[in-house]
């Protein structure tokens, strides 16, 4: 089965840029435009994706981070990579800032890197489910 | 049917400023225990003044006669205890006693200036309350309470000084028919000048005195910690400005930047070919396309980088003991694929040490400097990173090496500067910022590290970081120079 991946994204070209690159490479792609619109979908089991690709500042500065916050813990299997025009910038904001939890992927979208960040992703899923 | 009600009414801090009202303008905690400890360790340079004094009048007793000065009692051997018990009272209840409902700062300032006006009133009947000016150290006790006190708890001191000065001058001229028990000045040069009605005048003199003063120094003391408390406010307020003026800029950078996202991230589908096959001219002018917005990018990133960099001596900075080793590793993976797509090779040889820096920082300044050597080294060659290490002043150099374009010489003075344009450079990279060195100068200011520049146009340039006071690490071997190694992408 494809693996899922839902992207939130209040801009619809990024969006839709994100959704073709992805869904050439086999991805079934969730777009989402609000973090509400994700998080609701989330409370259906057969919506629950693989991996996640968060923009930072959607509805307000920090509904990417509050998000993430709320995902890590309900849902800890659900890897997250955040997509954001900021990049490294926003950082700070992660009062613990561990380098190896936090994926932050600059704008603009770029097929190769971000193919290859997903796939290394999604491994080190597979690689942690097989070592539970 | 949602109703919703605004106003923009003015600032409620500017009403919530402090005035000089007096009773609510009182000391915290912190700046009472730092006096307190003042007041110790005075205390204890009065008392070594009284066993001094003390031993002076022992050993030599007739030449002190001769200047007037009789041969005292045991009286300053009680102060001297009194006072260095107390004092040692004062350390223990302070460093190792709870603080609770009698244990508090100002209950310690309160015990001490009423021990130390019962001290001073013994040493002022002994030494004589009206033949000598002794009575005047009383308003040192009023300056100090009016001081470190509310204007009502200093208007008690003022009270109760006066009260102990008239005690002590009614004890010595009205219940005792003779001059005090013993004087510091012989008998014979006082005894004359002694009266009475002249006691009761210098009583009410001293009094009114003690009231001005406390009036004058009070009213002095309110000003001045109505300022303190403005100026306290007004750093509250810098700093609240200046996480609203961060949220600002991040908001602006990010509104900036989105649509240019928007549009390189078509670039790059359309390059990418998922939007079909783009003809060579196309692709030419795509690329051109992006290099421009790539340049507006990076100077929109770079501008909130330089703004947050300006910043940092407001706040708190941090400074903590950083590993260069993992950082320059750090700085080098990030730029690895920018070093490829230019193919210039990255060779590093670091023996670790150990700074105290802004770790951010340190990683915003040498990332620039790796970056502008990767981006301004011809084709196809090497940029070369190694360190110095000096024990002798425990310092170390960071030195970024490149061979490139290099820097003109009427050029190398200015190229810290934050509105320094050079068309040779943006002619070699037009995707620069151009504040990309600013960012480098501040970091490094605010870090306290020094940089050293050498190029020779044509040929490369050669930054070198220096640090001070740096430590090494502690499973150091004892070095051997490390061989140059090239860093390719893991």
């Amino acid at each position: 089965m494809a693996p899922r991946i839902a992207h939130v994204d209040d801009d619809s070209d990024i969006r839709e840029a994100v959704e073709r690159i992805l869904c050439k490479d086999g991805y079934e792609v969730d777009s989402y435009l609000t973090m509400q619109d994700f998080i609701n979908s989330l409370q259906d089991d057969a919506n629950r994706p693989d991996l996640a690709i968060l923009d930072v500042m959607v509805e307000s500065m920090d509904s990417g981070l509050t998000t993430y916050a709320q995902i890590h813990k309900r849902f800890p299997q659900i890897q997250t990579i955040f997509l954001t025009s900021l990049g490294d910038m926003i950082r700070p904001y992660f009062e613990d800032g561990s380098h190896e939890w936090v994926c932050i992927v600059e704008k603009p979208v770029e097929p190769k890197s971000l193919l290859a960040i997903i796939h290394d992703r999604l491994d080190n899923t597979e690689a942690a489910l097989q070592s539970a | 049917m949602a109703i919703a009600e605004f106003s923009w009414s003015e600032s409620k801090d500017q009403a919530a400023l402090p005035g000089i009202n007096g009773i609510g303008l009182k000391l915290n905690d912190e700046i009472l225990i730092s006096n307190i400890r003042w007041f110790i360790a005075f205390r204890w340079v009065l008392i070594a003044a009284l066993i001094l004094f003390e031993v002076l009048v022992l050993s030599a007793s007739d030449t002190l006669v001769q200047f007037g000065i009789s041969e005292q009692k045991d009286w300053p051997i009680a102060i001297i205890a009194v006072l260095s018990l107390a004092n040692i009272a004062y350390i223990y209840a302070l460093d190792h006693c709870q603080p609770c409902k009698y244990n508090s700062p100002s209950i310690n300032l309160w015990v001490q200036i009423i021990v130390d006006l019962v001290c001073l009133s013994v040493v002022v009947h002994y030494i004589g309350s009206t033949s000598t000016p002794i009575s005047f150290f009383y308003v040192l006790h009023i300056a100090l309470a009016c001081i470190f006190f509310s204007t009502r708890e200093s208007l008690y001191v003022t009270i109760l000084v006066c009260v102990m000065d008239t005690i002590v001058i009614l004890f010595e001229n009205f219940l005792f028919t003779q001059i005090p028990i013993s004087t510091l000045i012989s008998n014979h040069l006082s005894a004359e000048s002694i009266q009475r009605d002249g006691a009761i005048l210098w009583m009410f003199f001293l009094d009114i005195l003690f009231f001005v003063v406390w009036y004058v120094v009070s009213r002095l003391s309110l000003i001045v910690r109505a300022h303190e408390h403005r100026l306290l406010d007004a750093y509250k307020q810098i700093n609240q400005a200046q996480t609203e003026k961060d949220q600002y800029a991040v908001l602006m950078t990010h509104q900036l930047k989105s649509p240019l996202d928007a549009i390189r991230s078509k670039i790059n589908l359309i390059k990418g070919g998922y939007c079909g096959e783009a003809s060579p001219g196309v692709t030419d002018a795509l690329d051109k396309i992006n290099t421009r917005a790539q340049s507006m990018a990076t100077l929109i990133l770079d501008l909130l980088r330089l703004e947050r960099l300006k910043d940092t001596c407001l706040n708190t900075a941090v400074l903590e003991s950083v590993d260069i080793e993992t950082t320059l590793h750090n700085c080098i993976e990030k730029l690895i694929p920018v070093a490829n797509s230019k193919q210039v090779a990255i060779y590093v040889s670091i023996d670790n040490f150990i700074c105290k820096v802004i770790p951010d920082q340190l990683e915003i300044l040498l990332e620039n400097i790796i970056t502008n050597a990767i981006t301004y080294s011809y084709d196809n060659s090497s940029i070369e990173i190694t360190s110095e290490i000096n024990k002798s002043n425990q310092s170390a150099s960071i030195i970024v090496t490149d061979h490139g374009i290099g820097i003109e010489n009427k050029d190398l003075p200015n190229i810290f500067n934050e509105y320094f344009y050079s068309p040779r450079a943006s002619l070699h990279n037009k995707a620069s910022s151009g504040i990309g060195l600013s960012i480098v100068r501040i970091a490094a200011e605010n870090n306290k590290l020094q940089i050293k520049v050498v190029s020779e146009p044509g040929t490369g340039t050669s930054f070198t970081v220096i640090f001070n006071n740096i430590q090494l690490p502690s499973d150091r071997q004892e070095f051997n120079r490390k061989p140059l190694t090239k860093v390719s992408l893991s």
